[in-house]
């Protein structure tokens, strides 16, 4: 083991040097005198080591402070290394001597299957097609299909459009005689026949299989060895491999990535990785419809797929180009591949699926509601007329307007308005990919916003949307024009 | 908002619910209070689910838990408010998660340390054991995914690192629930040690 031979090498090329700091420590221990919840020991050892919060804390707290720091900038002086160097050498060679009494290594090397699947999943060459394997299955035959297809079909054609809807409907009419409260509980955009049916007839099913395959892989310990297979493209845009966390989380909630993209370690990264979540990521829900949505038309999935992964390689190279800078390296640790197990798999799928459905409801009944007093104030249609130069400009019929404003209130809500579109037959395959990538890197929704507003203070909130609804309206009009210059039929 | 925070699970809801109500004379009484540390993808949040029995997010993958999240359980027969922290590598903060979990060491006075760790990576995890003990802080071992450890070869002399460290150590596999019970125990034989 030559590296362990190494650290004992510089222990006792340094170990002299511990001696100073030793002494130092002790002196400066004794000149504090206030309390500090930690020992002073500790506290001396961290002045010692720069820590900046704890520099500032005994400024605050003692008299003798300059004494202090001139003890510290001696000892700085004098070592030929950085103090936490040293210090971090001491603690080592000290555990090092300790597991040599505990630890009984009967070196098995890793076993071969292990070792190879480690290999494969990260090598280029393999965890590529892998990677592509892994998407096909998991996300595009089960989500997209058994998820989004079979059972929304069945959820949505057998009991809500069968039983539920027309029941509702009849006994909202029969009993209320006003016709706006009619429209505001049930009938085209009723809280319970628009609202509750999206929620829970095409959005529930799509994130509970989601949820379920992401729930396998994360336990599966594949993403932190995606993490490794990507760092390379990620560098390109300014991140490293450990924003895949964020970037693979935002698939399943932009709302939940957002706030994760806390453990990147740079503020630059910080924003990078939250304009990308907002603008290219789609999530689960999202996700699901389209690819509900498009999962007739290979070709058309191919182009969606390829156009949002063009703009968020773009717009991530143009980030990091503009945003002042340096690119971090990469570390991170990279447990070992586990098999899932399935109590733990379901456990966290459901309560993913409790707290996810916990905070949709509301939002489709908040926005059952807008819509309703849009459309009793002539709100809705005046907005629907001044989109529509707009949706034209996509190559959009006017009533996709709708689902454009249904996507300010959640991603997937939007998603859902398009695929209510698509089944009554009013969209070809262009208009689909135009509205599907459009809508994909349309603004995010409420909840991801005001996560936005928290993590990122409101400044960078704003620019961020503010940059996001022009440039996602832009590229439909682009995407469109391409697809009808080119002259392709999906 | 985020479904990271302590959400309680399905099952021990009712369970749960009944536990409190029953408490609740009692906790005007001070609760003991328990903070779990260590490096990322260790297994805190496991073992913090089993220690209060709610339900906070596991995975495979370091950094899931970004924020402190608080929970309460029973244990021997105290009620002990537990803390579960953002992975730290060292006293000395890199990022924002870090810093989070020593500003929570700084502040709150816990009646009991737990430092998780790997025990297949023990060189790297221990030099924070070595400065929590040296901090003066109330600390506890916790030797997690001793069965990785064993897979690969690497036995761990638990009774005797517990001697050299001069503090309590545990023995466990948090995810496949090995040792754990024993784990409650001891820290139950804890409390009762610092009570008296």
């Amino acid at each position: 083991m030559v590296k362990k031979e190494q650290l004992e090498f510089h222990n006792l090329k340094f170990h002299r040097y511990f001696n100073d700091i030793e002494k130092a420590a002790g002196d400066i221990e004794s000149m504090l005198k206030s309390d500090y919840r930690l020992s002073k020991r500790t506290i001396a050892l961290l002045l010692l080591q720069d820590d900046e919060e704890i520099k500032a804390l005994v400024k605050k707290k003692e008299k003798s402070f300059d004494d202090i720091d001139s003890i510290i900038k001696k000892t700085r002086e004098s070592c030929p290394e950085p103090l936490q160097y040293l210090i971090m050498l001491e603690h080592q060679g000290k555990v090092e001597k300790i597991l040599r009494e505990v630890v009984k290594n009967h070196e098995k090397e890793e076993s071969s299957i292990e070792q190879w699947l480690d290999n494969i999943t990260i090598r280029p060459l393999t965890g590529i097609p892998i990677l592509l394997l892994v998407l096909y299955f998991g996300l595009y035959k089960f989500v997209g299909q058994f998820g989004a297809g079979t059972v929304v079909d069945f959820i949505e054609g057998n009991i809500f459009e069968a039983y539920v809807n027309p029941w509702i409907n009849r006994l909202v009419v029969s009993l209320i005689p006003y016709k706006p409260v009619q429209e505001l509980l049930a009938l085209d955009y009723g809280i319970i026949t628009l609202g509750i049916r999206y929620a829970v007839a095409i959005i529930l099913p799509i994130v509970g299989t989601f949820f379920l395959v992401f729930s396998i892989i994360e336990d599966s310990g594949y993403l932190p060895r995606l993490a490794l297979l990507v760092d390379r493209t990620f560098k390109v845009i300014g991140l490293n491999g450990r924003a895949v966390i964020p970037m693979t989380l935002g698939f399943g909630c932009d709302t939940m990535a957002t706030l994760v993209s806390r453990t990147l370690e740079t503020k630059r990264e910080r924003i990078i990785a939250t304009l990308l979540l907002a603008l290219a990521i789609p999530c689960s829900a999202q996700l699901g419809v389209i690819l509900a949505l498009l999962s007739g038309r290979p070709y058309a999935m191919a182009v969606w797929v390829g156009f949002i992964f063009l703009v968020f390689l773009l717009i991530g190279y143009l980030s990091a180009k503009i945003l002042p800078g340096e690119r971090p390296d990469f570390y991170m640790e990279v447990p070992p591949l586990r098999i899932p197990k399935l109590n733990n798999v379901l456990e966290k799928t459901f309560s993913r699926m409790q707290w996810y459905f916990i905070e949709i409801v509301p939002m489709f009944i908040l926005a059952s509601v807008l819509i309703w007093f849009g459309k009793i104030t002539g709100l809705f249609d005046f907005i629907m007329n001044a989109l529509a130069p707009v949706m034209s400009s996509m190559g959009l019929p006017k009533k996709a307007a709708e689902a454009f404003l249904f996507g300010f209130f959640r991603r997937d809500y939007g998603a859902a308005g398009l695929y209510d579109l698509q089944k009554s037959g009013a969209l070809n395959g262009v208009q689909m990919v135009v509205a599907s990538a459009t809508l994909t890197l349309f603004v995010p929704c409420i909840a991801q916003f005001s996560i936005m507003v928290k993590e990122r203070g409101i400044k960078t909130a704003l620019a961020i949307v503010g940059f996001i609804i022009p440039f996602a309206f832009i590229s439909g009009i682009a995407l469109n024009w391409m697809l009808n210059t080119l002259g392709v039929a999906l | 908002m985020d479904c990271c925070k302590s959400r309680k699970s399905i099952f021990s809801f009712l369970k749960k619910n009944f536990i409190d109500k029953k408490n609740e004379e009692r906790s005007e009484t001070k609760k003991h209070k328990l903070i779990l540390v260590g490096t990322p993808n260790v297994g805190k949040s496991v073992i913090f689910n089993y220690l209060t029995g709610s339900y906070v997010t596991v995975s495979n993958y370091p950094g899931t838990t970004v924020e402190i999240t608080r929970g309460t359980g029973k244990i021997g027969d105290e009620m002990y408010e537990v803390i579960d922290t953002p992975g730290m590598y060292s006293l000395i903060p890199i990022t924002e998660e870090e810093r989070v979990t020593r500003t929570l060491l700084l502040k709150e006075d816990p009646d009991l340390v737990i430092h998780v760790v790997d025990a297949k990576n023990l060189e790297r995890m221990l030099p924070l054991t070595l400065q929590l003990k040296e901090a003066g802080l109330p600390l506890m071992l916790v030797v997690n995914m001793m069965d990785e450890a064993e897979r690969l070869g690497r036995f761990v002399d638990i009774e005797k690192l517990g001697k050299i460290l001069e503090i309590p150590v545990a023995a466990t596999a948090a995810a496949i629930n090995r040792g754990m019970a024993e784990f409650k125990r001891k820290v139950a034989d804890y409390g009762k040690k610092r009570a008296a």
